[in-house]
């Protein structure tokens, strides 16, 4: 049998990764506790009021859907694995995005708090390097800029390895 | 063969498009022939067939759909 990514049954199915819907955070967290879990880590990723200088009005995301999903389930699923967590679970925003939202939340719980806290920031830098997913900055001076989270390959010289595998 | 195009690539190619193309070398160059100011970020990114990251030599066939992604800026 192939383990669930996900500890809670309701959400054992199909989880949601990728929504356009607001991501409601107090009931994410309730919605994911454990009570195996002595330790419950969770990463909110909200749009900041400005970037580069420049006051912003909100971000647009989009994503490779398909690809952004499995690579989202399998890198729940090694997360588990490899820290033994008893709830894993990540969900990014697509679409538009305002200033305060959540664009991207990734829960862990393990037993103890150091698989909770290393798993989660493993997810987040994964999503934020590999997701095929993508930011674009609307600043309230009617410019735009397709965002570049990742320059790894300037230094890797190669576009599949990243900084944090050197 | 369908070529699906993303993000920042959108300002440079049509979002979806038919292009007959050998494997991923003969597209990048068919590619930058169609706009050649897409260079920079071309290089930069990787191309999936039917959803699966490839290298350059992969072999196209007529019914594959390809995707370019340029690098990732989540979060």
């Amino acid at each position: 049998m192939t383990p669930s990514v996900s500890s809670h049954p309701a959400a054992a199915d199909k989880p949601t990764y990728i929504t356009n819907q607001i991501i409601d955070v107090a009931a994410l967290l309730s919605q994911y506790e454990d009570e195996a879990a002595g330790a419950v880590v969770l990463f909110n990723g909200t749009v900041r009021n400005q970037s580069l200088g420049k006051p912003v009005d909100y971000l647009f995301y989009e994503a490779a859907e398909t690809m952004a999903y499995k690579m989202i389930n399998d890198l729940l699923q090694e997360a588990q694995e490899k820290w033994h967590l008893t709830t894993v679970f990540a969900v990014h925003r697509i679409g538009k995005v305002y200033v305060g939202e959540s664009a991207v939340v990734v829960i862990t719980s393990s037993p103890h708090r150091k698989e909770a806290y290393d798993a989660n920031q493993y997810i987040i830098e994964k999503i934020k390097h590999e997701l095929p997913l993508w930011k674009c900055e609307y600043f309230t001076d009617g410019t735009k800029k397709w965002g570049g989270n990742c320059s790894c390959q300037e230094i890797t010289g190669n576009p599949n390895q990243h900084i944090y595998d050197i | 063969m369908k070529v699906k195009v993303y993000a920042v690539l959108k300002d440079y190619f049509a979002a979806e498009t038919e292009i007959v193309a050998q494997n991923i070398t003969d597209l990048k160059e068919q590619l930058l022939q169609l706009n050649p100011s897409a260079k920079e970020v071309i290089n930069l990114s990787r191309f999936a067939v039917n959803d699966a990251f490839v290298e350059n030599n992969h072999q196209i066939n007529e019914n594959d759909t390809i995707s370019i992604i340029p690098p990732s800026s989540g979060g």
